[in-house]
């Protein structure tokens, strides 16, 4: 099965080894990986800013650069939830919306893809540790993925998860949102972080860069230890092989 | 019942306020419109639930609602509601006039019943003054633990307000599932030109209030209490 | 009240909003206990979803169809002696109203809760004329007492209020001598306005909904104050937003269970009357009733882009799902209508001049989306009104600029290319020990708060490590 990585700028720009991560796991899983080189953004940083004109010129980018992609997949319920907008911006234009209507249909999330479409639960990771996840607001209300992640995770052996309280309050990113007002995204952000201390886990994870980001940001600038990993690098990650009689650390 | 003055009637502002809106809608005036069918997105969740069903799902919901549920009979009614009349404290109680309380052989001494005869201000001032309301139930609603009434000469708007405890007699059959099935038959008698009271009231325990702090507050300008009893 | 409550800056409003802990910590534990209330009696009534499509499709058709409902209202009231005024405005609202009392000589009046009201300014116009006005909802007549506070939630008013706040706001404006209970406080506000009702002359309320076929009002209150201020005064006046109406009991029905259950987590709320012009043989209830429908720029909202936003039922559910609504408070959006809906209805009501930040107070979350029982998509109509306040050319030529070299740069792989080569080096300026530490005013408020890593190294990254091992496979 050929699929299309949509690495998103973050990973691009940031954080590799979220697209490391994602490829390995993939391939592992028998897919064929394809990087369609002329992808940049999918647009939301300037469309949520209301800057549409200037957006739809990043999304008829993308919707061309994965033109002859069979599956795209993202490390992003974000990025991949605004592909899956596209219709309704190109709606009645002759020349995109079809692109767009395709684009939609054939794009995934990371873990939705794993778990819908090859049908995979559990990927034979294992990694030791308390973690807690955070569902990512445009993972599970606009893409409307809410299960896959957590389905992948209980499969993880030796990962211990514990819930995190008000799981579906936003985090305070929402890209743009958190430069355009930073006193409240600090509030907000101040809040999720302290559930996520509460919890005692020692992982934090997520299926949104975005908002690993900003959280794992937020404390690291408290000083707080917590480890933050993309659900990728989770899936990714092995225990070392304990020769007999070792224990395992 | 008269208001004069130039522009205190509908006629005036009315058309032009109209027109605005079908103008807006970039259309003409519609004077003919087809009811969608909303009902049928609905699930029916009567299912095959029978009357005792219908009383369980009453008696858990009013726990909620903090209004005490009794089953009585009609043989010892009377004895039930002055026993809760009792509970209230005593005092004076008014009662509607509904027909019932006679075919029920109900007596209150001292108390009085809801009469047109009496007027407004009479009428007010003795449900102002009950201590506790009695009335019996148009209907019951299982699902949301509602009682429903209609105002009528004998059965004034205040009188499930003014009084400090309220009580409503309800009759076993007159339970159904939801709000659905005491609005669909409302309907009907609109829709059949039948009049219908000048209020009708849905209520589901006593009066309460969440404005402090969001901390529920139970009695607040309504009664403080409401207890159903069930024969 | 206006629909104005604050003509400060937005930034100031909101710094006043984080500053208050107490009303932080009342909107958060508000909402985190409304959330399993509204959650289990969303879950008790079935299918939530279905029902959620069907609110939304009677909204719809009522809007669609809004001026056939409306006359058939007007029909129905008039035919049971009823008055119904149609007011274009909130001048012709408030002063038909003022003249309907003026009238009569009419001196005391009683009110319970109608955000309607508040826009139209009538408690204004009314005290001006010399009446004296309770407003009986309890949480209105804290806040009337309090000096007229402005209301900060469109279902609990009083909400930024903690108990003591309004122990002392009893005590010091009516002599209230007990504690800070709220049993206490409600009992005595109970005292006090019960005799307000039974002197009262006239009596104002809202309108949940107004049915058409039946020629009423639907009032949906839990505290009893609506029925008595219908019920007692000779003459009651209703005010209502010209969208409120349902064509019959029928779908009245679904409204009020997606109401109750959203605004409250209750099945059906204490008290839910279907009401309207005094019959033969009434004895109490109003011997004149006034029905006022209120347009005030809604009739441009129809037929908009935003057309969806007067689906609204007014129920305050997306309040209490809204992270910024937690943090702000309701009194940082200067409107009466506070929130996710205000911020879509405020800049549609009052304009951009005062309101154009109000769309931009939202992470775009969706929970407000999510939740919505009439299903507005007010996160997608947020965006619609940034789309609009871009292109009036409102947002400062700087964030405009950016904005362009940004929508250049994410459309262009060429020069997305260059930026993942020297965004490594270019960052070295402004970083210490790998995090970013200075840089442009774009993310000053970004690092203030939170750590930032450098952008990547060229060589490290993402396509880097694709290309060397596409050239390690020989490919």
């Amino acid at each position: 099965m050929k699929v299309s990585i949509f690495s998103t700028c973050l990973v691009d720009l940031m954080t590799p080894k979220v697209g490391i991560a994602m490829v390995e796991v993939l391939e592992r899983l028998g897919c064929e990986i394809d990087y369609p080189a002329s992808q940049v953004c999918c647009g939301q940083p300037t469309y949520n800013s209301g800057y549409l004109e200037d957006s739809k010129l990043a999304m008829k980018n993308m919707m061309l650069a994965f033109e002859s992609s069979d599956y795209v997949v993202g490390p992003s319920g974000s990025c991949v939830a605004m592909f899956h907008e596209y219709p309704k911006i190109f709606k009645g234009d002759p020349d995109w919306e079809l692109k767009a209507i395709t684009l939609k249909e054939k794009s995934y999330e990371f873990t939705q893809f794993i778990v819908k479409v090859l049908g995979i639960t559990d990927v034979g990771a294992s990694l030791d540790g308390t973690a807690t996840y955070h569902r990512s607001c445009h993972m599970t209300r606009l893409l409307g993925e809410k299960e896959t992640p957590f389905q992948l995770l209980e499969h993880v052996k030796g990962l211990h998860m514990e819930p995190l309280k008000n799981s579906d309050n936003c985090c305070g990113f929402g890209g743009t949102f958190s430069v355009k007002m930073p006193d409240i995204s600090e509030q907000m952000v101040d809040e999720k972080s302290s559930c996520v201390l509460d919890t005692g886990a020692d992982i934090l994870i997520s299926a949104d860069m975005g908002c690993l980001l900003n959280i794992g940001g937020r404390l690291s600038r408290k000083g707080e230890p917590v480890k933050i990993m993309h659900i990728a690098e989770v899936l990714n990650h092995r225990n070392p092989v304990i020769a007999k009689g070792g224990s395992q650390t | 019942m008269t208001v004069s003055g130039n522009h205190h009637t509908s006629g005036n502002n009315k058309e032009s306020f109209l027109n605005t809106i079908a103008s807006k809608l970039g259309r003409e005036r519609r004077h003919e419109v087809q009811l969608p069918d909303i009902q049928s997105l609905l699930p029916d969740s009567y299912g095959s639930l029978t009357q005792d069903d219908l009383i369980d799902i009453l008696k858990e919901q009013c726990f909620f609602i903090h209004t005490q549920v009794i089953e009585s009979k009609p043989e010892i009614l009377q004895r039930t509601l002055d026993d809760l009349i009792e509970a209230n404290g005593g005092g004076s109680v008014m009662t509607s006039g509904d027909p019932r309380f006679a075919a029920y052989g109900l007596k209150f001494p001292g108390s009085f019943a809801w009469e047109e005869a009496a007027g407004r201000e009479l009428n007010i001032m003795r449900a102002e003054s009950a201590n506790t309301a009695v009335i019996f139930a148009d209907y019951a609603l299982a699902e949301s633990g509602t009682i429903v009434v209609e105002s009528r000469p004998d059965q004034g708007r205040s009188l499930h307000f003014l009084p400090a405890h309220y009580i409503a007699v309800i009759e076993k059959e007159r339970i159904v599932l939801r709000s659905t099935q005491a609005a669909a038959a409302l309907n009907r008698r609109v829709q059949a030109g039948e009049p219908l009271g000048s209020s009708i009231n849905l209520i589901s325990g006593p009066s309460n209030s969440a404005d402090i702090e969001m901390k529920l507050v139970v009695g607040v300008h309504g009664p403080l209490s409401a207890t159903y009893v069930l024969i | 009240m206006s629909l104005q409550t604050d003509k400060r800056d937005f930034s100031e409003r909101t710094t006043d909003g984080l500053g208050d802990s107490f009303m932080r910590n009342a909107v958060g534990s508000a909402q985190d206990s409304l959330k399993t209330r509204r959650l289990s009696a969303a879950t008790a009534l079935g299918d939530w979803e279905q029902w959620r499509t069907a609110g939304q499709q009677i909204r719809q058709h009522t809007l669609q169809n809004l001026d056939y409902y409306l006359e058939q209202l007007a029909g129905n009231i008039e035919k049971k002696g009823g008055h119904i005024y149609f007011a274009a405005t909130k001048e012709e609202a408030s002063s038909y109203i003022r003249d309907v009392i003026v009238q009569k000589k009419a001196k005391k009046i009683v009110k319970s809760k109608s955000m309607v009201t508040e826009e139209i300014e009538l408690n204004h116009v009314l005290i001006e004329a010399g009446c004296e006005l309770i407003e009986t909802d309890l949480g209105e007549y804290i806040l009337q007492m309090d000096d007229w506070d402005p209301p900060s939630h469109i279902v609990a008013p009083a909400l930024h209020k903690d108990r003591r706040q309004i122990q002392r706001v009893f005590t010091e404006k009516l002599g209230y001598t007990d504690d800070e209970s709220p049993e206490k406080l409600a009992r005595f506000a109970r005292k006090v306005l019960r005799q307000k009702f039974l002197e009262a002359e006239v009596g104002i309320t809202g309108c949940n909904f107004a049915v058409a076929n039946l020629g009423a009002i639907n009032l949906v209150t839990n505290e009893g104050n609506g029925d008595l201020t219908a019920a007692i005064p000779k003459t009651h006046i209703a005010v209502m937003g010209m969208e409120r109406i349902v064509p019959t009991l029928a779908e009245m029905e679904v409204l009020d269970n997606l109401l109750c259950r959203s605004a409250v987590g209750q099945k059906l709320t204490s008290y839910i009357t279907v009401m309207g012009p005094s019959v033969a043989g009434d004895t109490d209830g109003p011997e004149e009733f006034h029905l006022v429908v209120v347009d005030n720029g809604r009739s441009d909202i129809l037929g908009s882009e935003f057309n969806e936003a007067l689906q609204c039922i007014r129920c305050g559910a997306c309040l209490n799902v809204c992270p910024v609504y937690r943090h702000i408070g309701g009194h940082a959006y200067g409107s009466i209508y506070p929130g996710p809906i205000g911020a879509v209805i405020t800049p549609l009501l009052g304009g951009y001049d005062d309101y154009k930040e109000l769309p931009f107070a939202s992470s775009l979350c969706a929970a407000c989306t999510d939740v919505c029982p009439v299903r507005i998509p007010l996160h997608e109509q947020l965006i619609l009104h940034r789309q609009n306040i871009v292109k009036e050319n409102r947002t400062g030529s700087m964030e405009r600029f950016q904005m362009k070299a940004a929508g250049r740069l994410l459309s262009s792989p060429a020069l997305f290319g260059k930026t993942l080569r020297f965004a490594h080096p270019a960052s070295r300026l402004m970083s210490k020990h790998g995090r970013i530490v200075r840089g442009p005013e774009l993310i000053q408020g970004w690092i203030g708060a939170r750590d930032l890593s450098q952008p990547v190294k060229q060589q490290d990254s993402f396509r880097a490590w694709l290309d060397k091992r596409k050239g390690e496979s020989g490919e």
